[in-house]
């Protein structure tokens, strides 16, 4: 948080035209005393000591957010110096301790990227909360006039609504200069609700000036080109974690490119196509790549999590070859199985095991399977993969020799963010119960059996499809 | 059971003669890239773009020409196809080979006026967007433009509203990529599309043998219709003139209306209050704005005859949202600029309220060279 916060003193200092200081508040004389300064001699923080000699040669007040260092700790203060009877006034707020790193981007920049990435539509206000910016697309998707709102008041353009506790959200946050989210409002006269996030805007003199906010659309009606009659929209059960439908196409495009690129160029660096590197250096671009992935991996499985909890979701009812879709599992893990020295022992060629369900999918889950089995394979050991048919469904076995699950954990394993042991790297927590999910929604199921010490045995199973009959239906 | 996803190229064997002429060609290639990087180096530090206005400019470049593309391809494949001409309509479709590394190789992008219009935008962008900005001293009043909008001069106020409305055009929505025009003046904006419609022209023609006549017309109707629909008046730049003109600014109100447009980081807003007062274009006081050495500034806000304290507050704004300038500098010289006579600076500036066409030729001439 950027903004000032009322209740953080204030120290009140003043510098002579010579730059020395003649009085200070309590804050900014025990602050200079630890740089080594004293009243009567110049200002001792050097970054204030710039500030107030500018002031006095500009002879303009100025503002700036100045980080001071405070023995070990950097400060971080809003410094307001006003020249004032040829000396200068200083005006120090703030006063908090600031983490010894931080990216370089501005938060109010950050905020907005995180905006633009998840948002229907951008709105900002002043410090009056006046509207200053609106997406002006956004008026003829969800039916207002954007072009009429602009300069107006906000509650123009939302009613606002109370949370539990009866506040309104926004009201809070400007009292407190703090980020809001979760503000229900109705789009005036369109019978739409959306929910309002938005941080504040600072100046550098750590002063309010307004909201940068985002809009996100809660009924998920398709846009109309015209408002139509007024329809009481009821706001349903957000999809997912309270994000909107479109949140898994945003999360793609706002985190696949950017991590293709970072894993791209850590690999180039890693690889050293560029040129010859310090060992060490390659080696830490081979850690961001690997982090890379596993971010990577962590979207697809968000994207996929957010698409199997629809209401709607549906897998395709192909004829496959599960013995077919275990080669090619087995067959896309064969590098990652040889880096860990293990082996996957694969259906053999003329193996074939006639199921129904959705090739993609199928493959989503054994390429699941068969990565936990090597994951958690000890080095030299060797992963199973079985056939079988069991009356009327078709299974694959996954087998490993890795420390194996305890009864009480198994039901665990498949839960949503459920893992084991969370000390263990790797891994969201996600896949196995999508990869369950996934064979619930083709009509078969995925089962684990294990006991500790035993290695674990992966069931997935699929309807069996009656090579003769399923070809009537053909493909 | 689905198809057999490995990679099945059939391995185009490359011949040894054409490997031996690939061969030549790259000591020649290596030369070049040689030669490139040489001019590269010895490109002096302060004239070269730096990183960030490099990547916005390619940024923007991009999205205009895809822009004007996506106009014209769409337009162009849904007139072909109600001509019956459905496979040419196919092919202009078709997103493959953009437009822009066709426009970039052959060399028209460099057009000194379209590049100087873009870079200009850029820049003044970039400075928009660092300025440092004022919060309200007391939270119940609107910032500068909102106020403008309650104005009881319905003019005034519908400039501001105008004026609002542009930027928000132009900023655009969480959707980025292409923009809702390119906005950039007519002359330029007709350029583009000609080019673009070359260039499409040039794609589909060569891919495709069919009539090209019909390509023509359709291509040439697709971009009369997207120049049609085009007004430069809508243009950022030309609402805020137009609300720079409507407000009139008197030179009691200057100082504070510059600032605090300074202050709201309404860039666009303080370089058409400057224009205006100055009775000079937009795009040449922009140059005046952005242009880092400062010089023709100073002496304009002296020209206006505003006072030391405004001249302060405007170059202490730029200086903490340009890191070319240097505030230091700024305050040593700050004295002297404050000194200036302003009929002076007045005389001194003469020159930029000239005909812009007779002042472009003067410089022009002069550049040339080859005088007396």
């Amino acid at each position: 948080m950027n903004a000032i916060d009322s209740t953080l003193p204030l120290a009140i200092g003043r510098i002579d035209s010579n730059g020395r200081l003649i009085e200070a508040g309590d804050r900014l004389a025990e602050l200079n005393a630890r740089a080594g300064g004293a009243v009567g001699a110049p200002l001792a923080v050097p970054q204030i000591a710039t500030l107030a000699r500018l002031a006095q040669r500009l002879g303009i007040g100025i503002s700036r957010n100045v980080i001071a260092a405070d023995g070990e700790d950097d400060l971080e203060l809003w410094v307001r110096a006003e020249p004032q009877d040829g000396g200068v006034r200083l005006e120090v707020s703030g006063w908090r301790l600031r983490p010894l790193w931080r990216a370089v981007a501005t938060e109010p920049e950050r905020d907005g990227d995180f905006f633009r990435s998840a948002a229907d539509w951008l709105w900002e206000t002043d410090a009056s909360l006046r509207i200053t910016f609106l997406s002006i697309e956004a008026g003829a998707r969800y039916g207002f006039d954007s072009s009429a709102m602009l300069g107006q008041p906000i509650t123009r353009l939302f009613a606002l609504e109370e949370d539990e506790t009866g506040n309104l959200p926004i009201l809070s946050a400007v009292a407190a200069q703090a980020r809001f989210d979760g503000q229900k409002a109705e789009l005036r006269g369109t019978g739409r609700t959306v929910r309002l996030d938005a941080t504040p805007r600072t100046d550098p003199g750590g002063r309010f000036a307004g909201f940068v906010g985002a809009a996100h659309m809660l009924d998920l009606i398709e846009p109309l080109p015209d408002s139509g009659p007024k329809v009481d929209a009821p706001v349903p059960a957000t999809p997912f974690g309270g994000f909107p439908d479109s949140f898994s196409q945003r999360l793609d495009r706002a985190l696949r490119g950017p991590l293709g690129k970072i894993i791209a160029n850590a690999d180039s660096i890693s690889a050293q196509t560029e040129g010859p590197l310090k060992p060490d250096y390659a080696e830490y671009a081979g850690d961001i790549a690997n982090a890379g992935r596993h971010l990577l991996g962590l979207v697809d499985d968000l994207v996929d999590l957010q698409a199997i909890e629809r209401d709607d979701f549906t897998t395709a009812g192909e004829p496959i070859d599960l013995a077919d879709v275990a080669r090619r599992a087995g067959g896309l893990l064969a590098v990652r199985a040889a880096q860990a020295e293990v082996r996957v022992d694969k259906p053999g060629a003329g193996e074939t095991l006639p199921v129904t369900g959705e090739f993609r999918r199928a493959l989503q889950v054994l390429v699941n399977l068969i990565g936990n089995a090597v994951r958690y394979s000890p080095p030299g050991a060797m992963v199973w993969i079985r056939l079988e048919r069991d009356g009327d469904m078709g299974c694959v076995i996954v087998a490993d020799q890795g420390k194996g699950i305890a009864i009480e954990d198994q039901a665990r394993i498949f839960e949503k963010f459920g893992r084991v042991d969370p000390t263990e790297p790797g891994g969201s927590g996600l896949g196995l119960y999508i990869a369950r999910r996934l064979a619930r929604a083709m009509g078969g199921d995925l089962t684990v059996d294990s006991a500790p010490g035993m290695g674990a045995r992966f069931i997935f199973t699929l309807p069996f499809r009656d090579p003769v009959r399923g070809s009537a239906f053909g493909a | 059971m689905s198809d057999n996803p490995v990679d099945t190229r059939d391995g185009s064997t490359i011949g040894a003669k054409k490997l031996l002429v690939r061969a030549a060609a790259a000591d020649v290639r290596a030369f070049r890239a040689l030669m490139i990087a040489v001019d590269d180096f010895f490109l002096p530090e302060d004239s070269r773009l730096d990183e960030r206005t490099r990547s916005a400019l390619a940024v923007l470049l991009r999205s205009m020409v895809e822009t004007v593309e996506a106009e014209i391809r769409e337009h162009g494949a849904r007139l072909l196809g109600a001509r019956g001409e459905s496979v040419l309509a196919g092919k202009l479709g078709d997103e493959g080979h953009p437009v822009l590394a066709r426009l970039s190789a052959s060399g028209l992008l460099r057009d000194p006026e379209l590049m100087a219009e873009l870079i200009a935008r850029v820049r003044q962008e970039l400075l928009g967007n660092a300025l440092p900005m004022q919060g309200a001293v007391d939270p119940e009043t609107p910032s500068l433009i909102n106020r403008f909008v309650q104005h009881p001069d319905r003019v005034v106020a519908a400039g501001a509203m105008a004026v609002l409305i542009a930027e928000s055009r132009r900023r655009g929505g969480p959707d980025v990529g292409q923009l809702s025009q390119t906005e950039l003046p007519a002359e330029l904006h007709h350029r583009l599309v000609w080019w673009v419609a070359a260039a499409l022209r040039e794609r589909v023609a060569e891919s495709e043998g069919g009539d090209v006549d019909a390509l023509d017309k359709a291509l040439s109707d697709a971009a009369q219709r997207s120049l049609s629909a085009y007004d430069e008046g809508d243009r950022l730049e030309a609402t805020a003139m137009r609300f720079a003109a409507a407000i009139d600014a008197q030179p009691g109100e200057l100082p504070n209306l510059l600032v605090e447009s300074l202050g709201d980081r309404r860039i666009v807003l303080f370089t058409a209050l400057l224009a205006h007062v100055l009775g000079v274009s937009y795009a040449l006081a922009r140059d005046v704005v952005v242009d880092p050495a400062g010089d023709r500034l100073w002496l304009a806000l002296r020209a206006l005859d505003l006072n030391r304290d405004t001249v302060a507050k405007v170059g202490y704004a730029l200086c903490e949202a340009d890191p070319r300038r240097d505030l230091e500098n700024f305050a040593d010289t700050l004295d002297a600029i404050a000194a200036i006579d302003a009929g002076e600076a007045r005389v001194a500036l003469a020159p930029m309220k000239l005909h812009p066409d007779y002042r472009a030729a003067v410089l022009a001439l002069g550049r040339a060279g080859g005088g007396a």
